[in-house]
């Protein structure tokens, strides 16, 4: 089973692609989260991999120490591994994107004004901020939370004591 | 996986029995034997293209097929929606209500965080009454006038129990209705897909 099929398969909605060589990666305007490359590719190709060493993993068919800045990952070993590798690898890139998941004290407000029924105008005329900000906010808020409709986030203040 | 006329029915339901429902709202009952998919369509007299395609549709969420969804007449598409609907109404919001109310009741002190899931549901089933109702007065598939799509409300219900349920509360009846909000949300998200990509072009086009 590919490299490839195991990622998309155990760590959906998670996708891949694959290039022939550096060049075709070169061409494509795609913003990757995450690189999968070999060694030769990677010793070819170092300027461009030790600029996005924290998102590079390198394939290897032994287990090596890592001595290098980037991540490596043992091809050869079992199915199982290989997963246990992918998880670490994703988990430690997820945890860096996952910093504060807590609303600010702003987000607050604007949640307890949304639960009270106010439109985004009304929120923006009582906390004296502009349209384009309180819509910013709420996009954060529903970032934060995964909840995107008024009436979820009026529930969600409910259940936490917001109203 | 993608069913065929040639395959045997009854292996299908039983690998994927969420199929159940769907085959239930075009007439067809279990006890299929050992019949094929096109044997099971001309026993119930029906279009074996049609049935395969919305189950087909039903369970892949990436399976699509447009142009043939857009060859069907329009009255079949509206028959079957109009048989979801009245499955929503017989079964699937009476199944999750009477876990709900059980949930409410069954919370060992009275934890008040579970009257306020029921009451999001109530205003949720208020607005996919009034979708049915609209469909009615309309003929077709209507198109909600609030901002808020109905398999959103759902998803939001079940993260909100998932992630922030807090207090004491009853494991199983918890589980039967995040089922119930589950089984909805698929059924209204797969069906909206034939609703708004396929339905509401025609009858703007007004075919």
């Amino acid at each position: 089973m590919g490299l490839a099929h195991l990622l998309e398969e155990y760590f959906p909605p998670l996708s891949v692609i694959c290039f022939d060589s550096f060049e075709a990666l070169a061409r494509n305007t795609t913003a990757f989260d995450y690189f999968f490359i070999d060694g030769d590719a990677f010793l070819i190709n170092t300027d461009f991999f030790l600029q996005r060493r924290t998102r590079t993993a390198i394939l290897c068919s032994a287990n090596l120490l890592s001595a290098s800045a980037c991540r490596l990952i043992n091809v050869s070993a079992s199915q199982e591994t290989i997963i246990e590798q992918l998880h670490e690898t994703l988990a430690s890139e997820t945890l860096r994107d996952d910093d504060n998941k807590e609303l600010s004290i702003r987000e607050r407000e604007v949640l307890q004004l949304i639960a009270r029924g106010n439109t985004n105008k009304d929120i923006a005329d009582v906390l004296h901020i502009s349209l384009h900000t309180v819509l910013s906010h709420r996009k954060n808020i529903t970032s934060k939370l995964g909840i995107k409709t008024a009436s979820g986030l009026t529930l969600y203040a409910l259940m936490n004591g917001l109203f | 996986m993608l069913l065929f006329p040639d395959m045997i029915m009854s292996e299908a339901v039983e690998t994927y029995p969420s199929l159940i429902p769907v085959i239930n709202r075009f007439g067809i009952r279990l006890g299929l034997g050992n019949r094929s998919v096109s044997e099971i369509c001309s026993l119930y007299n029906l279009d074996t293209d049609f049935l395969l395609t919305v189950v087909n549709t039903f369970l892949n969420e990436e399976y699509f097929p447009e142009k043939k969804l857009q060859s069907f007449h329009t009255s079949l598409i509206i028959d079957y929606l109009n048989k979801t609907n009245e499955y929503y109404l017989r079964n699937l919001l009476p199944n999750i209500e009477r876990h709900l109310k059980f949930f409410v009741l069954h919370s060992p002190e009275g934890n008040p965080t579970l009257q306020l899931i029921a009451d999001y549901f109530g205003s949720f089933k208020s607005e996919l009454l009034a979708r049915i109702e609209s469909d009615k007065t309309q003929g077709g598939a209507s198109i909600p006038a609030g901002e808020d799509s109905l398999e959103e409300l759902l998803a939001d219900l079940k993260r909100l129990i998932i992630t922030h349920l807090a207090g004491n509360y009853d494991d199983n009846l918890c589980y039967a209705v995040i089922f119930g909000i589950h089984s909805l949300e698929k059924d209204i998200k797969q069906n909206n897909r034939i609703r708004y990509r396929i339905l509401h072009p025609c009858e703007e086009a007004g075919t």
